[in-house]
């Protein structure tokens, strides 16, 4: 096996890796199952794995809306798409670093407590990630109405 | 970038939605680059020159800034 062929086939595997949308119908089933879950959540006050089940449907249901295509693809959508996932990305990350310190200095002014740093959490973490990028692709598309 | 597809449009007499049809886009990929919010890829200006019979420089202009900057 060659060097060209060995990069033939890596492109291939890539080219793969990009279709990983789902259809538009898929974007309804996401929405229904975010919907119930969200309803769950309020609902539960007691069971924890009920409240837990709840807690990763939402994100399950985010993630179908997520990686579902518009009724008409095209590169308009793509690109509104990529600017969502950027945003996303950036504000996640940016709100993941600088909680820990916020909650650590409001604690700190307010009870005279220094408690230590403690992590955002891996379901917060998603669901600021799948969340800002759904709400803010749907905003973005609403802009070039 | 400034372009002149409203005015190419309504020589063909097509609506924006026909002439999203035509080149397989959605009505807002036509709206957004007429009103200059969205410049579209290098296939979608060449698929318009194809529908318009024209080259893409005869709908499409750098502005000054983006002259200055070449």
């Amino acid at each position: 096996m060659n060097v060209k062929s060995i990069m033939e086939c890596e492109r291939k595997n890539i080219d793969k890796l990009k279709k990983y949308q789902l259809s538009n119908q898929f974007k309804k089933v996401g929405w229904i199952i975010f919907g119930i879950a969200f309803v769950a959540l309020f609902l539960t006050t007691k069971d924890t794995n009920l409240k837990l089940i709840a807690k990763y449907s939402i994100l399950i249901g985010l993630l179908i809306v997520s990686i579902s295509k518009e009724k008409i693809e095209d590169e308009l959508v793509k690109n509104l798409r990529m600017h969502s996932f950027t945003f996303a990305f950036i504000f996640a990350v940016f709100i993941a670093i600088t909680n820990p310190l916020f909650s650590f200095l409001t604690n700190f002014v307010f009870t005279e407590k220094q408690e230590p740093f403690s992590g955002i959490g891996d379901w917060m973490i998603l669901w600021l990630l799948l969340s800002i990028q759904v709400f803010y692709f749907e905003y973005l598309k609403k802009m070039h109405k | 970038m400034k372009n002149r597809l409203k005015i190419e449009r309504a020589i063909l007499n097509l609506t924006q939605e026909e002439l999203a049809n035509k080149i397989g886009v959605s009505r807002q990929t036509i709206s957004s680059i007429e009103k200059n919010r969205y410049v579209p890829s290098t296939v979608l200006s060449l698929r318009l020159s194809n529908l318009f019979k024209k080259p893409v420089n005869d709908f499409f202009e750098l502005d000054e800034n983006e002259k200055a900057n070449a």
